[in-house]
């Protein structure tokens, strides 16, 4: 072999050679890197892992522990999973036999059923399908039904998933509630006009005892000796006593009515009526602080209201200058009004006495202790609040809200 | 440019020209890698033009002819290295039609960094393609031979004419018809 040749090919070698060493360098540099991704790898993979684990507890969780029946379905209806919930609503054990939601639905309640399938394959879920349901052993229950399609990663549906409410004893007592309503309205009428024949009823008598005794005075006139003619006068009183008190019960018997009357009610008016129709003697001023609200409301009602406040503050006024203050501020979902008097003053055991019917704190003939029970019915029809602020005699300030519209 | 374009290219030059010859042509070319590649490194161009100027030298082949023959050579590496790519097509034609649109993809997977040509279809039919090579290397004619082995892959023939755009041969219009 020439000199020359041996020098090729030891060139070539040394090629080779180095070649060979560089593709090692960079094979280890590669499976290094391809190393510290598999690590990398698998730690994320770890992690994924646990997440999934992770989520699938917590779904299982879900689906075990919610107190709703929740069922997975193919596209068919058939069921493929329910909760323990599920089983004893529906009565059916899915390990055991097959069951189809359609087995499920009450014949008369079949085209709406299809008809919010339809929606839950078009939109994707549908919400609060409310119907009944025959169960396994043939009774009727209601639910409702919140449902949606699941999708595979491909988002093409592949079943439905659904959380059935019972509603069966809610419905009940919506029935119940509603019957019980009825027959309270109705009562409500009856008892309002039952007061009303009773008072009429028991007023005659008493005009007739009215009578009775004039005929009687005038039959003896001349006869009577002076104590006689004193007990009459307090036979007199007492009937007229009788009459006011049958009224009242008149009055308040008819105050807790709601008469739906809705009408745009200017309390300025309300006060400016009642001043003219109210025997205010000279040694009292009544004064409104402020503007009052105009409120939706029955107007009869709100005169009644003021008046009893008034007269009240008029009647319990021992002072030589009398002062009745109205004030009213608004607020954001009420009207807080207050009537203030500089009168005898209520002691702090009677606050909440004197709402109660029939509870005058004074036997007066001009006081049946009504005034304030119908105070507290309208308040409480206006669905507002009432309560005092007083000094025994200093005074009385009476504070209620009305609800705005 | 990838090492296996080098290390194939030595190996068909020793294999026609002898050992020698592999070694002049090193020699008289100035190479930053001084000549010793892997399949699985990567190495500048210039390398390559260098080499094939020194061969052609040498040898008095024109560039051109070095590379169609160098393709041909080359086509049977990828029907060795790959066989799963040229099984997924059933037609010549088809094939060379989506050099840009599959074959560059794959081959960008494997090489991220490679440097590849462009091929734009211009027409198409069944028996009939047009496409416009776009690459800084010129290196159209180791394109050419491809594609005559890709025909004979598929055990048919085609009439394919070369027109250059550019003078440089950075951009040619490849005829080709099916016989």
């Amino acid at each position: 072999m020439s000199f020359k040749k041996i020098e090729i090919l030891e060139r070539t070698l040394e090629r080779e050679r180095k070649a060979r060493k560089a593709a090692e360098k960079i094979l280890e540099e590669k499976s290094l890197e391809l190393y510290n991704t598999s690590i990398t790898l698998k730690k994320v993979n770890q992690q994924l892992e646990n997440l999934l684990n992770e989520k699938t507890i917590q779904l299982q969780g879900v689906f075990e522990n919610i107190n709703d029946a929740y069922v997975v379905m193919d596209l068919f209806g058939n069921v493929l999973r329910m909760n323990d919930v599920a089983e004893t609503l529906f009565g059916y054990d899915i390990g055991k036999e097959s069951l189809n939601v359609t087995d499920l639905i009450y014949p008369e309640d079949y085209s709406y059923a299809m008809s919010s399938y339809k929606k839950l394959k078009e939109k994707g879920s549908f919400l609060d399908y409310t119907a009944r349901i025959i169960t396994k052993n043939n009774s009727v229950r209601w639910v409702q039904i919140n449902s949606s399609i699941i999708y595979n990663k491909n988002k093409t549906p592949i079943g439905a998933q659904g959380v059935v409410r019972d509603i069966t004893e809610i419905k009940i007592l919506e029935e119940q509630k509603e019957t019980i309503l009825k027959e309270l309205k109705n009562s409500n009428q009856e008892l309002q006009e039952y007061a009303h024949i009773v008072s009429h009823d028991l007023k005659s008598p008493l005009r007739s005892i009215n009578a009775l005794i004039s005929w009687i005075k005038s039959d003896n006139e001349g006869k009577l000796d002076d104590i006689t003619l004193q007990n009459f006068d307090l036979i007199d009183t007492t009937l007229e006593t009788m009459e006011k008190l049958i009224s009242n019960i008149l009055e308040y018997s008819s105050a807790g009515a709601d008469t739906q009357k809705k009408e745009e009610v200017d309390l300025n008016k309300v006060l400016q009526n009642l001043k003219k129709v109210l025997f205010i003697p000279e040694n009292i001023k009544i004064s409104v602080l402020t503007p009052l609200p105009t409120i939706q409301g029955d107007f009869t009602k709100f005169q009644q209201l003021f008046q009893n406040f008034i007269s009240n503050a008029i009647k319990f006024c021992d002072k030589e200058n009398g002062i009745v203050e109205i004030d009213c501020r608004e607020e954001s979902k009420f009207y807080q009004f207050s009537i203030k008097d500089n009168g005898i003053g209520i002691e702090q055991k009677y606050h909440d006495k004197i709402f109660e019917v029939f509870h005058s704190l004074q036997k007066r003939e001009d006081s049946s202790g009504i005034g304030l029970s119908i105070v507290k019915k309208i308040i409480d029809l206006y669905e507002g609040e009432i309560w005092l602020e007083s000094q025994l005699n200093k005074g009385t300030t009476f504070y209620f809200t009305i609800k705005k519209n | 440019m990838k090492g296996i374009i080098f290390t194939e290219f030595l190996d068909l030059v020793e294999d026609k020209f002898g050992i020698e010859m592999v070694d002049t042509i090193i020699s008289q070319s100035n190479l930053k890698s001084e000549g010793i590649y892997t399949a699985i490194g990567t190495y500048n161009f210039s390398e390559m033009l260098q080499l094939l100027q020194n061969l052609s030298n040498n040898t008095n082949i024109s560039i051109d002819d070095l590379l169609l023959v160098y393709a041909e050579h080359f086509f049977s590496v990828i029907e060795t290295s790959y066989p799963g790519l040229l099984a997924t097509y059933k037609d010549p034609i088809e094939m060379l039609s989506s050099i840009e649109n599959h074959i560059h993809v794959e081959v960008r997977k494997i090489y991220p960094e490679a440097k590849l040509p462009t091929f734009i279809v211009e027409s198409k039919t069944e028996d009939s393609l047009e496409m416009i090579y776009k690459s800084s290397r010129a290196m159209h004619h180791f394109g050419l031979g491809l594609m005559n082995k890709t025909f004979e892959h598929f055990n048919s023939t085609a009439t394919i004419v070369l027109e250059k755009i550019k003078e440089d041969g950075t951009e040619v219009r490849f005829i080709i018809n099916k016989n």
